[in-house]
């Protein structure tokens, strides 16, 4: 306003206001929930493991794998989540994920590992298994075709590492008997069951070959057209479907032969391997959180964080850590 | 098919209510369930998972609260109150069946169930005739494939050496134990304190269950509440 012209007092009129700057914004952040959610879902007060300060609570991927001209040829989606009881109790999260491509960029590996949980550094050994594991398998792709991979040794190798590093890591923690322990003595500490899948992704007919190994009571599954999950077990001579009753845990072995399991999965469909933590709940596939799961992840969830969202569901007394992973063929035009 | 394999845990108190409960003893026992309510609503995550009844025994036995989740608004706690004799037998049998149709139930509802839990409070020596409560307690644990972990606890004038013969399993991994209360202590103080006792046993056991075992967890004797000792099924012979 110019002051020097004199105007009455009265006649100088108030600023204009400024002119509201301001954008909208929205989102929000809400849990789904299949059923009753229970009280743990809403109330539990996570607590830090105050040994574990720098294992993370949640961890989640969501990347297309791209093939040159071809353009994308299929999404990768991934989450592992600490369970509610995990948070209650102050426990590291247990599970762990894996997935690398292999230098070729013909196979994509994929792991899924759950700790046992009296192992007080069993999410070492799902880390190793999960990380490692997946890191052996692609180099021994390499020079090996998927139908060709030697499980029962690889197995063994895991597991040695496993046992490994378990002894590293209690000798680091002072413990006297770490060179002679046995390997069950070793188990009590850390263990973990894995589960790997090996997808060809260089399609024939439209579907990719995928090889799963299992150790332990981790699942693999695809959800096939029509919303119907299948899950990929060994399948005994009689038909009837195997079902680990025992879960057997790295670095102990089994006394039988690790037997894997082939199967395709095409456009349309997808590959999950995931944890007892999350197949549990899903059980046969034919209830609630089946329906649940088969409908958010019909197509690739639109990121690693809402596929992470649909894994942390909440459903009455389901308080494990959860893992998944999950692998959608795209139809090459 | 159910597709819901959720884990519940089954408690059962089971108490004494013979006219010797009469006085402070019988206001303490009514305080046991709000004080196991109040824990539970502390423990979200054991609460999802526990399902509680309550069962009290005279002459006869009554199902005084049908195994439930405590914290359904709908629940009315009931309010205990003396009537006759002490018949073990009567809690025995009722208890059994009780088990028997819970855990049918349950499973058929889709839920996966953890062997049941009891807490058995008394006052004084059953007045069932000869072996009666003997051979009900056999159909209770020895002869029944979802036997209870049971946990005897004994006030006043109960009598050590018929409690310990309770305990069940009685040795082994998961040997159960005997609390009793101490020589000279106040009957009602002890009664609280064994409600003390269950409500952390029951805590432990839904912790433990996060850490990949199952069964009930008793507290350590170092950390149990004053006037009240733990026994193993050795101790009175």
């Amino acid at each position: 306003m110019d002051t020097t012209t004199g105007a009455r007092a009265d006649e100088v009129r108030p600023p204009l206001p400024e002119p509201e700057r301001t954008v909208p914004w929205r989102g929000r952040v809400e849990p789904f929930v299949v059923g009753d959610p229970g009280r743990a879902a809403s109330r539990t007060v996570p607590i830090p493991d105050e040994d574990a300060w720098d294992r993370r609570d949640t961890v989640l991927d969501g990347v297309a794998l791209l093939d040159g001209a071809r353009g994308r040829v299929g999404e990768v989606r991934a989450a592992s989540v600490r369970g509610l009881a995990h948070r209650a109790y102050g426990t590291v999260r247990q599970d762990e994920y894996g997935f690398r491509r292999t230098p070729d960029g013909r196979h994509l590996v994929l792991a899924v590992a759950d700790g046992v949980s009296s192992g007080r550094y069993s999410h070492r050994a799902a880390a190793l298994l999960a990380r490692r594991g997946t890191e052996v398998l692609a180099n021994e792709l390499a020079s090996t075709r998927p139908a060709d991979l030697r499980w029962a040794e690889l197995v063994r190798r895991f597991a040695g590492a496993v046992e490994a590093r378990g002894r590293r890591l209690l000798a680091a923690r002072g413990m006297p008997t770490a060179d002679s322990a046995t390997v069950r003595e070793i188990a009590d500490h850390l263990a973990s069951t894995v589960l790997y899948a090996v997808v060809d992704l260089a399609p024939v007919d439209g579907a990719h070959e995928v090889h799963v190994l299992s150790v332990g009571d981790s699942s693999a599954w695809v959800l096939r057209a029509g919303g119907r999950w299948e899950p990929q077990h060994p399948v005994k001579n009689d038909g009837a479907v195997l079902h680990s009753s025992s879960v057997h845990a790295l670095p102990l072995l089994s006394s039988t032969e690790p037997v894997p399991v082939r199967t395709t999965v095409a456009p349309g469909e997808v590959l999950v391997l995931m944890t007892d933590g999350i197949g549990d709940p899903l059980a046969d596939g034919t209830g609630d959180v089946g329906r649940f799961l088969s409908g958010v992840w019909a197509t690739p969830p639109a990121s690693g964080l809402e596929f992470a969202a649909h894994v942390g569901f909440a459903r009455r007394s389901f308080d494990d850590d959860r893992t998944a992973v999950g692998f959608w063929p795209v139809a090459t035009a | 098919m159910a597709s819901d394999n959720a884990k519940l845990l089954p408690f059962y108190l089971v108490i004494d209510v013979s006219v010797s409960m009469t006085g402070a003893k019988l206001e303490q026992a009514n305080e046991i369930m709000p004080a196991v309510v109040d824990a539970l609503a502390d423990a979200p995550i054991l609460s999802d998972k526990v399902r509680f009844g309550l069962i009290d025994f005279g002459t006869d036995a009554t199902v005084r609260l049908p195994l439930c989740d405590l914290l359904d608004e709908n629940v009315t706690l009931p309010s205990l109150t003396v009537r006759g004799a002490t018949s073990y037998a009567a809690a025995f049998r009722l208890l059994r069946s009780e088990i028997e149709s819970n855990v049918k139930q349950l499973k058929a509802d889709g839920f996966q169930v953890h062997r049941p839990a009891v807490f058995f409070i008394s006052d004084g020596d059953p007045t069932d005739r000869g072996t009666e409560w003997q051979d009900a307690f056999r159909d209770l644990t020895e002869n029944f494939p979802i036997y209870p972990n049971f946990v005897p606890c004994g006030v006043d004038d109960a009598n050590p050496k018929t409690l310990a013969s309770l305990i069940h399993p009685a040795s082994g991994p998961k040997a159960m134990q005997m609390y009793l209360m101490e020589n000279g202590q106040n009957p009602a103080h002890a009664i609280a304190a064994i409600a003390e006792i269950l409500i952390s046993s029951m805590l432990a056991s839904g912790q433990s269950l996060t850490q990949g075992s199952s069964g009930l967890v008793l507290p350590q004797k170092q950390d149990l509440p004053s006037g009240i000792a733990a026994h193993s099924s050795d101790d009175f012979v």
